[in-house]
């Protein structure tokens, strides 16, 4: 028993910082901990380290002169989605700025915070979503910007300049924005949708399919009764499961992006769907069009960050300020279909998409972080995907 | 026989006939040869095909090699608990691939070796490749050594053959139906492993899996059908030429 | 050259030490590389989860509880059928094609590459061909319709057949080549010998082929099954994600749902159940062995 607590006043002793290292590795091993229990204390407390920094934040007394970032040096590596970023965009910066840029893509936020919070990496850049952008600065994964090296800040819509997740703006630099709503075919479904009660109607069995996210699944059934899509109310989770299952038959399949080419070839009638996606479908079919449902739908906006431990952090403010210039976050945006979140950028749009009204703003709704409670809903999203 | 050739090939037609579709989507546009050029501008597609070539050939001459030793050991001694230790290797088969790169991540996070700082990527990748490789070669040739003759090494030794020399002559060749299968089959997994390798690359070291998953997400490019056609094409040559090579030369083998 | 020697007169008379010798590279690497980690991962599902991945100090069990809940059983039992029926069927396409590759002669490495061929091509590319051969306006319901077989398209896609088209084509040279290379060495004059001596075509299988290939039938099933319980993509997408197998759940809860230790036990639990059908079978083989030396 006294063992027990020994140990744990040892563990609680490293993470505070208290002991080095190697005498809490001496400690533990005669304390008789497993190695791997070692092992995890170890990864956990390295974590630990970068969620506590040293100093303390910023007093709010006499705000300190924002110290400068050095010099370009060694090469820039970003890391964002695929396909989300226009052809020539890093091409561009590496000529004008003389840095090397690696790009590398992946597909999920969980797969990026995993690798910056194990200690992998070495990235300079990363562009989560929304409610990944809440997680991250939780964990003290980021570092603050330094706005001194941001002046094309001033380019951003004032409803992008601070979003949910970063109300102060301090961390991210917005990247694309959009709304997830449903992408149909106007020359086959029977009438176009207005509401998500698409997804319940028999006469649309096997030809309509929504996400394979649970976010975006129960989401959109939380606000089909008029609820928050951050609810974790049991009563509003219960009633969303409801409606889930009730769609469940219909739907040919739970499918995300790849759903495009089904709604091109015509398998699929109508899909939930973003925006920008929908608009790249459209390219290749102009029946498809885009529908915001009548009860409201998710917002985002996916914004890039700078990891703690960057090698190069000015390379990654030049570069943040480099597609902050209207003419490249314009060219970045009408690549992807999505909206720029930059003023100046949308004006040189060639397709600009307009910024939702205040009207329109009303129904939609921005994810956030579930905290706890994206274990109540990962386990009724499982009932729905396993029934 | 042709059926099942048919099975397994009938996806790679259709893989290759849409590398000249004139569409980014599925529908048939016309013919073009656009996703090919088109690889000029994707270089990240091109990089990625190398280093998963590198981490490919790597990988598989390590497990083969070790794979094959731990079979050999495996078959030739009996040892109280091996039974035991041969259901261990079908651990690495068992375990789910983001359950291996998770603890591959916390071991080389613990280590405090930091990927693509410290460490560089890919050779925590060759290592984790090689772990979950061992077993399968290890397991398909232990099958192919089961009731084996050992007489011909024995005879071998006993017309004057040393133990290494028996080994190369009679053993290695013996066992090389069951060597060769073993290493097809890990570089096959490991030229199409996406969760273990996406989860320790690191800047710069992304394999063609990796370009290929993320791409998925959104739509695959049909510049990926051209880089297929390229590596099935390019495979199918080099086998021909192979196989060409070891027909001309039977007689010397015997 | 002299040390080898050396090295060789004192190891030949102690077959243990050469056999660790030939063991022990390939059993460190496993050892420090795959079951330290996992060992650490272990040690995790025992500890309570911290909110956005990782684990928290202590111990508990409540993953192994929660993973008994009847909904996570029914995963589990669903994607044991899946994998049981796929490598049935692996078995009966994978048996005559190694078969037919011993056979041929001057053909056999080609068919053998051949086999292997589609692998060399991302496996998410390859799943997207099935579905475009598979879905409403495919080409299967494409010619189909053309021939008049049938008036509607068949929905093929997304379905179980579907999913276990994907699995099948994924799984099938882990059943081919153990067992080519065990049939590999059956010599043809065995066959002949029988033959001559009037074995009918079925006692030449029973009594012969099939107890030859034996291990490597038993190494392919396992390096199908068990890989195919861990799958996940293709329950996706052309199962339509409507039902779900175990690689799914665990995935699911290393990422969105950021629960190490729950994804970490319920992949204990999968993991155990296979093992100690291994182990059973391992021991009734080494015995069966020991009987017939």
């Amino acid at each position: 028993m006294s063992n027990e607590r020994a140990k744990i006043q040892l563990v609680e002793a490293f993470r505070d910082g208290e002991i080095e290292r190697r005498d809490f590795l001496r400690g533990a091993l005669g304390l008789g901990m497993s190695v791997g229990t070692i092992g995890l204390v170890l990864s956990a407390c390295g974590t630990e380290e970068k969620v506590a920094p040293p100093p303390p934040p910023a007093t709010p007394t006499a705000p300190a002169p924002e110290p400068e970032l050095g010099p370009i040096e060694g090469e820039l590596h970003i890391y964002n989605w695929s396909d989300y970023i226009a052809e020539d965009t890093v091409k561009l910066f590496e000529e004008e700025f003389k840095v090397k840029v690696t790009y590398d893509t992946y597909e999920s936020n969980e797969e990026m915070i995993a690798k910056l919070q194990l200690g992998g990496g070495g990235y300079d850049l990363v562009c989560p979503s929304g409610y990944a952008v809440t997680i991250l600065v939780k964990l003290g994964l980021v570092d603050k910007l330094y706005k001194k090296h941001l002046p094309n800040l001033s380019n951003l819509a004032p409803i992008f300049a601070k979003t949910a997740s970063d109300p102060d703006g301090a961390y991210t630099v917005p990247w694309q924005w959009g709304i997830t709503g449903i992408a149909y075919r106007k020359d086959l479904i029977a009438a176009a949708p207005d509401s998500w009660a698409v997804f319940q109607d028999a006469a649309n069995k096997g030809k309509v399919t929504m996400m394979d996210d649970m976010r975006d699944n129960l989401g959109a059934w939380l606000k089909f009764r008029g609820k928050s899509l951050n609810s974790v109310d049991p009563a509003d989770l219960a009633a969303a499961k409801a409606d889930a299952m009730l769609s469940k038959p219909v739907l040919k399949s739970y499918i995300s992006a790849p759903v495009k080419g089904q709604l091109v070839t015509g398998d699929v009638w109508a899909a939930q769907l973003w925006n920008g996606d929908t608009m790249q479908a459209k390219a290749e079919n102009a029946n498809i069009e885009f529908a915001v449902p009548k009860e409201g739908a998710a917002i985002w906006c996916d914004a890039m960050m700078v990891p703690k431990g960057s090698k190069n952090p000015r390379a990654a403010h030049e570069f943040l300020n480099f597609i902050l210039r209207p003419e490249v976050g314009a060219k970045i945006s009408d690549f992807t279909g999505y909206g720029s979140p930059n003023a100046q950028a949308t004006a040189k749009m060639a397709t600009p998409v307009a910024y939702p009204s205040d009207e329109q703003m009303k129904s939609l709704e921005y994810q956030q972080d579930l905290a706890a409670g994206t274990a109540v809903w990962d386990r009724i999203w499982t009932e729905i995907k396993s029934g | 026989m042709t059926a099942v050739y048919l099975f397994l090939h009938l996806p790679l037609l259709v893989l290759v006939v849409f590398s000249f579709n004139d569409s980014k989507f599925v529908t048939w546009e016309g013919f073009t040869l656009r996703w090919y050029s088109r690889l000029w501008d994707r270089q990240d597609i091109v990089d990625s095909l190398w280093v998963s070539l590198q981490v490919g050939l790597a990988s598989t001459a390590i497990s083969a090699l070790l794979g094959t030793l731990l079979a050999l050991g495996l078959a030739r001694h009996r040892f109280r608990g091996r039974t035991a230790v041969e259901s261990l290797l079908y651990v690495p088969v068992a375990t789910p691939e983001i359950v291996v790169g998770i603890s591959l991540l916390l071991l080389f996070g613990s280590l405090r070796m930091q990927l693509g700082v410290d460490t560089p990527s890919i050779v925590a990748i060759v290592i984790a490749h090689v772990a979950f490789n061992i077993s399968f070669v290890t397991i398909v040739v232990r099958a192919r050594l089961e009731g084996m003759d050992r007489n011909l090494e024995e005879a071998a030794m006993t017309l004057g053959a040393d133990e290494v020399t028996a080994f190369w002559k009679i053993t290695v060749p013996q066992l090389w139906p069951g060597i060769l299968s073993g290493a097809l089959l890990a570089f096959t997994m490991s030229f199409d492993d996406y969760v273990i390798t996406s989860l320790l690359t690191g800047p710069g070291t992304s394999t063609l899996p990796i370009v290929i998953y993320t791409m998925a997400r959104k739509n695959i490019e049909p510049s990926v059908n051209a880089i297929s056609t390229i590596i099935l094409v390019g495979t199918a040559v080099l086998i021909w030429i192979s196989d060409r090579l070891s027909r001309d030369k039977p007689l010397t083998s015997h | 050259m002299n040390l080898r020697l050396a090295w060789l007169r004192w190891s030949g008379r102690r077959p243990a030490v050469r056999a660790w010798a030939l063991m022990s590279p390939g059993a460190a690497w496993l050892l420090l590389f795959f079951l330290l980690p996992l060992l650490f991962m272990f040690g995790s599902s025992l500890m309570p989860a911290r909110l956005y991945g990782g684990v928290d100090l202590g111990f508990t069990v409540e993953h192994y509880k929660q993973f008994f809940e009847p909904v996570y059983l029914w995963i589990l039992w669903r994607t044991v059928l899946y994998s049981l029926a796929c490598t049935a069927l692996c078995l009966l396409m994978g048996f005559p094609v190694a078969y037919v590759i011993t056979r041929a002669g001057s053909w056999k490495n080609l068919l053998v590459f051949l086999v292997v061929l589609p692998f060399w091509t991302s496996f998410i590319v390859r799943t997207f061909a099935i579905m475009f051969l598979m879905r409403d306006t495919g080409v299967i319901n494409t010619v189909l319709l053309a021939t008049g077989l049938i008036d509607e398209p068949l929905a093929l896609m997304p379905s179980g057949l579907a999913v276990m088209v994907g699995l099948v084509s994924g799984f099938l040279p882990f059943m081919v080549l153990p067992i080519y290379s065990s049939l590999e060495k059956l010599d043809p004059s065995l066959l002949e010998a029988a033959e001559v001596l009037g074995a009918r075509p079925v006692a030449r299988f029973t009594k012969i082929i099939l107890p030859l290939s034996m291990p490597g039938i038993v190494a392919g099933s396992l390096l199908v099954f068990i890989p195919a319980l861990g799958s996940y993509v293709t329950a996706d997408l052309l199962g339509g994600g409507k039902s779900d197998m175990m690689g799914n759940l665990v995935q699911r809860q290393f990422t969105t749902a950021g629960n190490w230790p729950f994804g970490s036990a319920s992949s204990f639990v999968m993991m155990a159940m296979v093992l100690c059908a291994v182990f059973v079978y391992l021991q009734q083989r080494d015995r069966a062995q020991a009987m017939g030396a």
